[in-house]
């Protein structure tokens, strides 16, 4: 039974699911009813440290940057529809190896294209974010963004993030209307 | 030695800092880097007689009256934004100067336009309350409200009252779903 938090809720991972560290970052819409080019949504994970920045480009993961140095993160690949019931876009975090002075993975998402088809996040539906145990795979959290109108084409879904002792998950759920390039350099990562 | 308390406790601010009488009320966040309005957050405080009321609206101290009739109550200003290190806003209080029949002085720190704006304390980044010894700067009490507070729009963050002849502070940390409104009504303003 997950946690539905709402935006700028947290939840303590530790508490909900107690000595658990592999977990599935998923991520779902849905794929697109009415006519026009496809939502094509892309998950991504930033490894931020203390200070809110990465240590250098190769903590931006995303489809073309799949695995993290220390084997932390795997991103799991590409979807491009939406299609499919449950997570389209999924990414595997083992807790226990994300490097000691990393502080927050920061969960974003973008849409692909989205200036030239002229998307934006208000106009996908059944967009969520979700925790599930890697091991029983149960869902451990969830955010759900569909009641979020937003002109913004790529966004901050939601952190896992230290806190004293516990990982712990917050639903985040803002954007930036610039979309993945002004994202990606407020974290420190240089975009073309 | 600075006193670190969690929800709920006090501290006699006679027994860690004798003879302390100018306390420092620090609000800070960071300003917002996503799209969207500005998190603008308010500190107040509330200067209560022994029935937990106001004496009048000149008690209910905040930016658009900063000073209290005795001086007793400093509030140094509004920042809509955060931006800036360190604390965003600060209430100056010197005990001294608190007259006779003012017993508790309750600080409590709300969103500006929450409800308009739907945002909630743990939309902001590392928004914080604490109190500091004016004299030296050592904090002694501290609350995370983006972590703790998180779905909140206005919150008692602390007490400063009298017990027996001493100054003491009580780390309270609630909130008010309600929100400002209902924060004030509960301390006998409309």
């Amino acid at each position: 039974m997950g946690v539905s938090l709402s935006k700028g809720g947290n939840v303590s991972l530790e508490k909900v699911a107690p000595g658990l560290t592999k977990i599935v970052v998923g991520l779902g819409w849905d794929a697109r009813g009415t006519d026009g080019a496809e939502f094509d949504l892309d998950a991504s994970l930033f490894q931020l440290k203390a200070d809110g920045k990465v240590r250098s480009d190769s903590d931006f993961i995303f489809y073309n940057n799949p695995r993290s140095a220390e084997g932390a993160v795997t991103h799991s690949g590409d979807n491009r529809t939406g299609a499919g019931e449950g997570d389209d876009e999924q990414i595997l975090v083992d807790l226990a190896k994300v490097s000691a002075e990393i502080g927050k993975l920061a969960v974003t998402v973008t849409i692909h294209e989205a200036e030239a088809r002229r998307q934006n996040f208000g106009q996908v539906s059944g967009a969520f974010i979700r925790i599930v145990n890697g091991e029983t795979g149960q869902e451990v959290a969830r955010y759900d963004l569909s009641e979020e109108a937003s002109t913004e084409t790529a966004m901050v879904f939601g952190e896992i993030y230290r806190n004293n002792n516990e990982w712990k998950f917050r639903a985040v759920g803002q954007g930036y209307n610039g979309g993945l390039g002004p994202l990606a350099r407020a974290y420190g990562v240089n975009i073309g | 030695m600075s006193v670190s308390l969690s929800k709920g406790g006090n501290v006699s601010l006679e027994k860690v800092a004798p003879g302390l009488t100018k306390i420092v009320v620090g609000l800070g966040w960071d300003a917002r880097s996503t799209d969207g309005t500005d998190f603008d957050l308010d500190a107040s405080l509330f200067e209560l007689t022994a029935d937990g009321k106001v004496r009048s609206e000149a008690d209910f101290i905040f930016y658009n009256n900063p000073r209290s009739v005795e001086e007793a109550i400093v509030h140094t200003g509004d920042n809509r934004t955060g931006a800036g290190e360190g604390d965003d806003e600060q209430i100056l209080v010197d005990l001294a100067k608190v007259p006779a029949e003012i017993v508790r002085l309750t600080v409590a720190v709300t969103i500006h336009e929450a409800d308009a704006r739907r945002q909630s304390f743990g939309q902001v980044s590392a928004a914080f309350i604490r109190v500091l010894n004016g004299e030296s700067n050592e904090e002694l009490a501290r609350y995370d409200l983006s972590e703790d507070a998180s779905t909140e729009t206005a919150m008692v963050f602390g007490e400063i009252y009298r017990n027996n002849a001493d100054w003491k502070f009580r780390a309270v940390g609630q909130g008010y779903s309600g929100g400002l409104g209902a924060l004030i009504k509960q301390f006998g303003l409309e």
